[in-house]
């Protein structure tokens, strides 16, 4: 089903969580809405879900207006961050408990209920622990618990806030595949909340970038990534060494850098922001009078396959992270103490 | 409290043998001077003069007739609280509203006011010379030293337990659950009774039951409204009252060890219930630990937090 929201603004208190925010979700898409925490996006879950009414603005499910409908009626499946799977329930009961509420005239056979539940929790795996209580799973099989419970009831949409927030980092690589896998099968309307940009790029068919009530982006993964819509976007999506200049004469201009922006005329001027990520820098060896960045190198510690340089210079807010390969830095024997020359091979500049 | 989970003694936590004999002597004289030798006083004192004696003070009719009004008094008094106590608790820790502070505020004012302030306040409201008095007398309503009375002064003395029994559990609960059952298609109703309730019902029991005991043996409110009519408006408490000022010692002390009995009758169910839940724990933990030794490495460890916090809340 599409969900479309129109204009939806709200306000609790003085802090306004969502600024006149409109979107389309298509039938069928995964959709991850990213951004930092306080940023709204659970609210605008929760308003989707009906848990939240929005003082202005609408919501649409397949074209119906379903802004002021009961949450019980809106039939969508909500996972929450804590699972809030009922403690006194077995797993059986938890994922039954919506097809067992039903109006008598809706609801199915027993004997139906409980192999529909029984297929669910195939499907999430957990079929051999029916009988258990939440507090005897671990926190992975608790929100696989939760999703089935949610998909019990054949949601219209399904919504998931920071579904994996609470999971250890391995738990939450597999679930996160395995969301995506089970999205495919299903193919049900998704939209996720996350302010892990890494979790969105890999799950999402699109990525939502919302930031203090506001969309400040929508594209694909790839596109949010590449090509930045603004700063926040830049900063947001990943490690980002951020130098403060201006842009004149063709060029972008920062202390120790020079940065050709082609395109530009030459008489356009104004102050700037230029984004470089970690791995989009090169250093090398500083000798004394050339012109650049040179910067103190404080720091060198292994990630991964590759090395990681803290460089710090005068005037500097913050240090200067940059990421190289391991046999390039034991090459240039770099070590803390020397001083460097920091040189840009890409840098992204937005204008003020 | 925890009495589900095994105490692990370390260097940390054990102090050496005589400050250990020393603090359970302390605790244990202390127990038997204020609670063990007065209660076993006033049961001997009661047996002083024999069984006959005993029996005979309470099936007195004026003793029989004070144990009818305190236990109608209770019935009327303690099933109101219930069902204010869930609601108040319900408001507070669900839901969002201005106000919310003044309201827990007011629940605890019983706690403060002393008894016979709160009986005052209704002589003040309902007696002759009071507010409501005149109108009350115009439409022959009896409210001061009558039932309805008493049963407003116990109401009011007791409000809080039940409601302050609740509010720090459902609060700390938080509206995960019940969200959950509503966008599950659930109407509040089936949400109240099929996951609200199941989560509160222990510290809904212990609240019911520390409210009954205070509701059969509250004195001071009760004494100010009930004008002592002997047969018709005295309750077990008064009634002691006045047989001691009689100098009927022995016919006090029996139905003063009738209060007594209901009280050790309520903390023995208190304690049953906690042995309940505690019971399910055990079962659950056990199960737990035959399932996760049979299962491989990768589930990992529940941790016990859930559990410990609503046994906390029974305690």
């Amino acid at each position: 089903m599409s969900i479309q929201i129109r204009h939806v603004s709200k306000q609790f208190g003085n802090f306004r969580a969502l600024n006149d925010l409109s979107l389309d979700i298509d039938t069928g898409e995964l959709i991850a809405l990213l951004g930092p925490s306080g940023c709204g996006k659970t609210t605008l879950l929760r308003i989707i879900a009906g848990l939240d009414t929005p003082d202005t603005g609408k919501v649409l499910v397949q074209g119906e207006d379903t802004t002021d409908l009961a949450v019980q009626k809106r039939n969508v499946g909500f996972v929450f961050q804590h699972y809030a799977l009922f403690r006194h329930m077995t797993v059986f009961d938890n994922v039954a408990f919506g097809l067992r509420v039903r109006p008598r005239s809706e609801r199915r056979p027993a004997k139906e209920i409980r192999e529909r539940v029984n297929r669910l929790l195939a499907l999430v795996q957990i079929d051999w622990m029916s009988d258990r209580y939440p507090d005897q799973l671990s926190g992975g099989q608790r929100q696989r618990v939760a999703l089935a419970r949610a998909l019990a009831v054949e949601p219209r949409v399904l919504l998931l806030d920071e579904p994996f927030g609470a999971l250890d980092a391995k738990v939450r690589k597999d679930l996160r595949r395995w969301l995506r896998r089970l999205h495919d099968e299903l193919s049900v309307t998704s939209v996720f909340v996350t302010h892990d940009q890494e979790e969105a790029l890999e799950v999402a068919d699109r990525v939502v970038v919302v930031n203090a009530g506001r969309i400040e982006q929508i594209g694909s993964p790839d596109e949010v990534y590449a090509h930045p819509a603004n700063a926040f976007v830049y900063s947001f999506l990943g490690a980002a060494n951020r130098f403060d200049g201006h842009v004149s004469g063709g060029a972008f201009h920062a202390p120790g850098l020079w940065h050709p922006m082609p395109g530009m005329a030459p008489e356009d001027a104004s102050r700037a922001i230029a984004f470089a990520r970690p791995h989009d820098l090169e250093v090398e060896h500083h000798i004394p009078g050339t012109a650049g960045l040179s910067a103190q190198l404080v720091r060198r510690y292994a990630r991964g396959a590759n090395v990681m340089l803290e460089l710090e210079y005068e005037g500097a807010d913050n240090p200067i992270e940059v990421e190289l390969k391991r046999e390039d830095a034991e090459r240039m024997q770099l070590e803390p103490g020397q001083t460097l020359l920091v040189r840009p091979g890409s840098l992204r500049v937005f204008r003020q | 409290m925890a009495r589900g989970q095994t105490f692990v003694a370390t260097r940390a936590n054990t102090e050496p043998w005589w400050v250990r004999i020393a603090l359970t002597v302390i605790a244990l004289g202390f127990l038997a001077a204020f609670l063990v030798v007065p209660l076993v006083a006033v049961l001997v004192e009661a047996l002083r003069k024999g069984w006959a004696t005993y029996l005979a003070a309470l099936v007195e009719p004026d003793a029989l007739a004070a144990i009818k009004l305190t236990l109608l008094v209770a019935g009327i008094a303690v099933p109101f609280n219930l069902v204010f106590g869930t609601a108040a608790a319900w408001a507070i820790a669900k839901f969002e509203f201005s106000g919310k502070q003044l309201l827990i505020t007011l629940i605890d004012l019983p706690f403060s006011v002393s008894p016979v302030v709160a009986g005052l306040i209704y002589v003040l409201l309902f007696g002759l010379q009071g507010w409501l008095g005149p109108w009350l007398a115009d439409h022959d309503l009896k409210i001061l030293f009558a039932v309805p009375g008493l049963v407003l002064a116990t109401m009011f003395v007791t409000f809080p337990f039940v409601a302050r029994e609740l509010i720090s559990l459902m609060q700390a609960q938080g509206n995960d659950e019940e969200e959950a059952a509503l966008t599950l298609g659930a109407s509040g109703l089936r949400t109240f009774w099929h996951v609200t309730l199941p989560n509160i019902k222990w510290a809904l029991l212990t609240g019911v039951i520390l409210c009954n005991a205070r509701a059969m043996g509250e004195f001071g409110a009760v004494s100010v409204v009930s004008g002592h009519i002997r047969g018709q408006t005295n309750t077990m408490p008064l009634h002691v009252e006045i047989l001691y000022n009689e100098y009927r010692f022995a016919a006090a002390f029996a139905v003063a060890s009738l209060l007594a009995l209901l009280a050790l009758v309520t903390v023995a169910l208190k304690a049953f219930g906690e042995w309940l839940e505690d019971g399910g724990v055990a079962a659950a933990e056990r199960a737990k630990q035959v399932a996760d030794s049979s299962e491989s490495a990768a589930t990992t460890s529940v941790p016990a937090d859930a559990r410990a916090s609503r046994t906390l809340a029974v305690a």
